[in-house]
């Protein structure tokens, strides 16, 4: 008889706490997706909480293919997104707004034997094609002149995400078809590239540099593009020294985009939850000042008054 | 009185039934929601040609889940290569050579290993095994490697392998009754031979139930092999490679699922087909045991 | 002839020998490794602690948020999995106790259930949640990693109730009882070491689990209130703090990891020291 006492008491606990929840749900945003985005929204959540402290965030990483498959499965309220939305996912009811711009970037080790001579001719987006997409390269010396041969090994991401899939549009490809040795996650395969000096990978820029120090992280250096296929790095090419000159380099549209692209919040359909709306209408506009200091690129007044529209 | 004692009975009996088939079903009905989920796939290709396909190209509309089956299986072959001799020895020489102490230390040990996260395993792997793998034992067999191999995920996955085999075994040989081994030796045998003969035949029920828990373990691994064994979708002799087992596909795609057409079908269907593989497994080891019980 | 039996047999002993003191070389490499790295990150705020935003970051915190959810599934798992399992098992060695042949087909099934990987649980889990339109949540951990721990359950308990000897059944009955009064009054108190081991068992695997609350029990910075909040688990706690960039965020993932071994290694310890006490005492 005692067993059932406690069987009444726990689906009484369990009705009145499901009660209690409502109210508590509807100040509550849920945010999950991508790492490009992770360390604005972080920003962001601590700033609109010091105006507004009765609002209460979930925030987690997963990668840019969760958070547009928990978006559309209606299990977070936004998904934070880093790639270009695909016809599928507008076809499953995709709602989205742009936020931010930044970008993806070609790492390499800083100890690896060829830098020199890439950071004077650079590789233009062909060489990088035949590199990620064809996958025939297995020496540096077949793409880098007067070099030794030394081993290339390609890293790529293994999970579904918006950096990989941002370089491979750049490449005029889908993730899919880079092939490479797939690490999972962004740290993950910014480590892959420091510890391998023959690799050759791609970064978030929030991984590549750091904010804290503005400079590129411990045993990472990028490859510079060659834009204007000319063999050599020129001096309009040459942004990579520090964080702020290559996001004025994404800024003044210099870096091409892609691999430059623009962040998202996305969901399914127009956000309901009152909570939500407000918080994404300060991010579009508030929030906004927060953008530079924070390691990214802000968009332009015209695309951000066209948001604004759509929460309307 | 009487009355509401049957009645009780009665009841609780009725529930106990209920707890049992539901148990029971249990995998059926995981299969069967599996397999509605997976159905979309089947409008364009039949099962057979999805599990034995090579070509992956989502993006595409094709799905061919050999490259996966077959990385599982090489990685799981791999580590039971590794882990088996290494228990088989290792638990004959706790139990029948060494002093109890050695194993009263050992259990501790064993039960730490055996509750540690996957991600450890794989953070550990990351660390130690793929540059043991690309540094010395890779140049050992004339081999390139970048280290996120094949091989480094068998390697992992016999460790992870290890404190779950080796506790079986353990147990297994030590519910061997001490009284035969002692005929064994008043007849004459040396200690070895009584090892050879009698323990190990009277736990070989045991020993293949172990293995075959290792083995189901090793196949269903997710994340630890997904950190070092390089994810390339391909079919490759050389252990050196980077492959790509079933699970890991699950895990890595699982934010691609509704973004591309029939991506969770997919998914779904991978499940499936590491419940049935698994499950196969798991039924020949018994059906195997149960063979040589009879005997 | 017993020159050779002699060598053969030294030369196993070597054998073995190697194996067994590398094997707990490597063993205790690892254990070193991840300790030593574990004790460095660890510090009394991150066991007290939840996390403040951007935790994974370099914020500050630490992981209560993630050590009370694991705790909370593992523990509403258990007891579904108890609710379920332990009739299940019980019905097993009562009713069927005459019926050797489907008793046999039963357990075969059941050791057949025992290897399904926790991914399987959890890809289920989550079409059942779309199917239920659940959030992810405290109660879709719940359910799934109940599934996943419910054959372990029946499993450990039916083991033991196997070795229970049969007179005593019969015993009971002759003197009255009916089937469920012996189930429940005697084979349970004969039993109750393989309860206790069943329970810690199946609630050490549960709470470190990864795979199952992947997708299915979402996460969060906060402690979760009610059943329908999304709950953080240790194992994911770890995989998301290995996942940032700021090194000393993943120094932490090592010390979570210490946290989550000391609580299974205490389960693990007392499953142990419990079934050696109540196993004296059989029979009384």
């Amino acid at each position: 008889m005692k067993r059932n006492n406690l069987i009444y008491f726990v689906v009484f606990a369990l009705i009145l706490s499901s009660c209690a929840s409502s109210k508590k749900k509807e100040q509550t945003i849920s945010i999950s997706g991508a790492f490009a985005l992770y360390p604005l929204v972080i920003k962001w959540s601590e700033e609109y909480q010091k105006e507004h402290p009765e609002v209460q965030f979930n925030i987690t990483g997963g990668g840019a293919g969760k958070g547009m498959a928990d978006a559309l499965a209606g299990t977070i309220d936004l998904g934070m997104f880093s790639r270009e939305i695909a016809q599928e996912e507008k076809n499953k009811g995709v709602w989205w707004v742009g936020l931010t711009i930044d970008a993806v970037v070609p790492t390499i080790s800083n100890q690896n034997p060829n830098l020199e001579q890439l950071k004077i001719h650079g590789l233009t987006r062909d060489e990088f094609k035949t590199i990620f997409i064809g996958g025939t390269i297995t020496d540096w010396n077949q793409i880098v002149k007067e070099i030794q041969p030394n081993k290339l090994t390609v890293y790529t991401r293994s999970d579904a995400c918006g950096a990989a899939e941002t370089w491979a549009k750049y490449l005029g490809a889908k993730q899919e078809n880079i092939k490479g040795i797939g690490i999972f996650g962004d740290p993950g395969l910014t480590e892959a590239v420091v510890k391998d000096p023959s690799g050759i990978a791609f970064n978030n820029t929030a991984f590549a540099f750091d904010i804290k120090t503005g400079q590129k992280r411990a045993g990472v250096d990028v490859v510079p593009i060659d834009i204007n296929n000319n063999d050599v790095i020129d001096t309009e090419e040459d942004f990579y020294q520090s964080f702020e000159s290559v996001l004025k380099a994404i800024a003044e549209g210099v870096y091409p985009s892609p691999p430059a692209r623009e962040l998202y919040f996305v969901a399914k359909g127009k956000p309901t939850k009152q909570a939500t709306l407000d918080f994404i209408k300060w991010t579009l506009t508030d929030g906004q000042k927060y953008i530079t200091e924070a390691g990214y690129v802000p968009i332009n007044q015209e695309k951000i008054n066209q948001y604004l529209e759509k929460l309307n | 009185m009487l009355y509401r004692r049957v009645l009780f009975d009665k009841i609780s009996g009725f529930w106990m039934v209920t707890t049992l088939v539901t148990i029971l079903l249990l995998p059926m009905i995981i299969g069967t929601g599996l397999y509605i989920k997976a159905l979309p796939l089947f409008e364009h290709q039949s099962v057979t040609s999805l599990a034995s396909s090579s070509i992956w190209a989502p993006n595409s509309g094709k799905f061919g889940f050999w490259p996966f089956i077959a990385g599982s299986l090489y990685v799981t072959v791999l580590s039971f290569l590794f882990a088996a001799p290494i228990c088989l020895l290792s638990a004959i020489y706790l139990t029948q050579f060494s002093s109890t102490k050695l194993i009263q230390v050992m259990h501790p040990v064993i039960d730490v290993l055996a509750g540690l996260p996957s991600v450890i395993y794989g953070v550990w792997g990351i660390l130690i095994v793929v540059p043991f793998t690309s540094k010395i034992a890779a140049p050992f067999f004339n081999a390139t490697s970048s280290g996120y191999s094949i091989f480094a995920g068998g390697l992992v996955l016999a460790i992870m392998c290890i404190p779950y085999m080796l506790n079986m075994l353990i147990e297994v040989f030590n519910t061997v009754p001490v009284g035969l081994k002692e005929a064994s030796l008043s007849l004459g045998a040396t200690f070895w031979e009584s090892i050879k003969h009698v323990v190990i035949r009277k736990s070989y029920p045991g020993i293949i139930s172990a293995f075959g828990l290792g083995i189901a373990k090793a196949f269903g691994e997710t994340i630890a092999v997904m950190m070092v064994v390089g994810n390339q979708v391909r079919i490759t002799r050389n252990p050196f490679d980077s492959g790509y087992p079933l699970p890991a596909l699950i895990a890595n795609n699982y934010g691609e699922m509704l973004s591309i057409p029939m991506y969770d079908s997919a998914l779904m269907f991978a499940a499936l087909l590491l419940l049935v593989i698994i499950m196969a497994i798991n039924f020949i080891f018994r059906l195997f045991i149960y063979k040589t019980r009879e005997q | 002839m017993n020159r050779r039996k002699i060598i053969e047999e030294r030369l196993f002993k070597l054998l073995a020998g190697i194996a067994t003191y590398s094997l707990i070389a490597i063993l205790a490499f690892i254990i070193l490794v991840i300790f030593v790295k574990g004790f460095n990150a660890l510090t009394f705020d991150m066991i007290i602690k939840t996390p403040k935003g951007g935790f994974y970051y370099g914020g500050e915190g630490g992981v209560l948020n993630a050590i009370i959810g694991s705790l909370y599934i593992a523990f509403g798992a258990t007891l579904i999995a108890a609710i379920i399992g332990i009739p299940a098992a019980l019905y097993i060695n009562v009713h069927l106790i005459k019926k050797k042949r489907t008793q046999n087909t039963i357990r075969f099934l059941l050791d057949a259930l025992w290897g399904i990987p926790s991914i399987v649980y959890g890809a289920f889990g989550f079409t059942l949640m779309l199917f239920l339109g659940m959030n992810a949540s405290l109660l879709a951990g719940i359910i799934t990693v109940a599934l996943l721990i419910t054959p372990i359950m029946v499993r450990t308990f039916d083991e033991v109730l196997s070795t229970i000897p049969i007179g005593l059944h019969e015993a009971t009955l002759a003197l009255g009882s009916t089937k469920t009064e012996m189930a429940l009054k005697v084979l349970f108190k004969q039993g109750f070491s393989g309860f206790i081991t069943a329970i810690l068992l199946a609630f050490g695997r549960g709470i470190g689990d990864a795979a199952s609350v992947l997708f299915t029990a979402g996460y969060t910075d906060l402690i979760p209130v009610n059943l329908d909040e999304p709950a953080a688990t240790l194992p994911l706690a770890i995989f998301f703090q290995l996942g940032s960039p700021i090194p000393e965020v993943r120094e932490r993932a090592f010390a979570s990891a210490t946290i989550l071994t000391f609580i299974i290694l205490a389960i693990s310890l007392g499953a142990r020291f419990l079934s050696k006490q109540y196993s004296k005492s059989n029979l009384k």
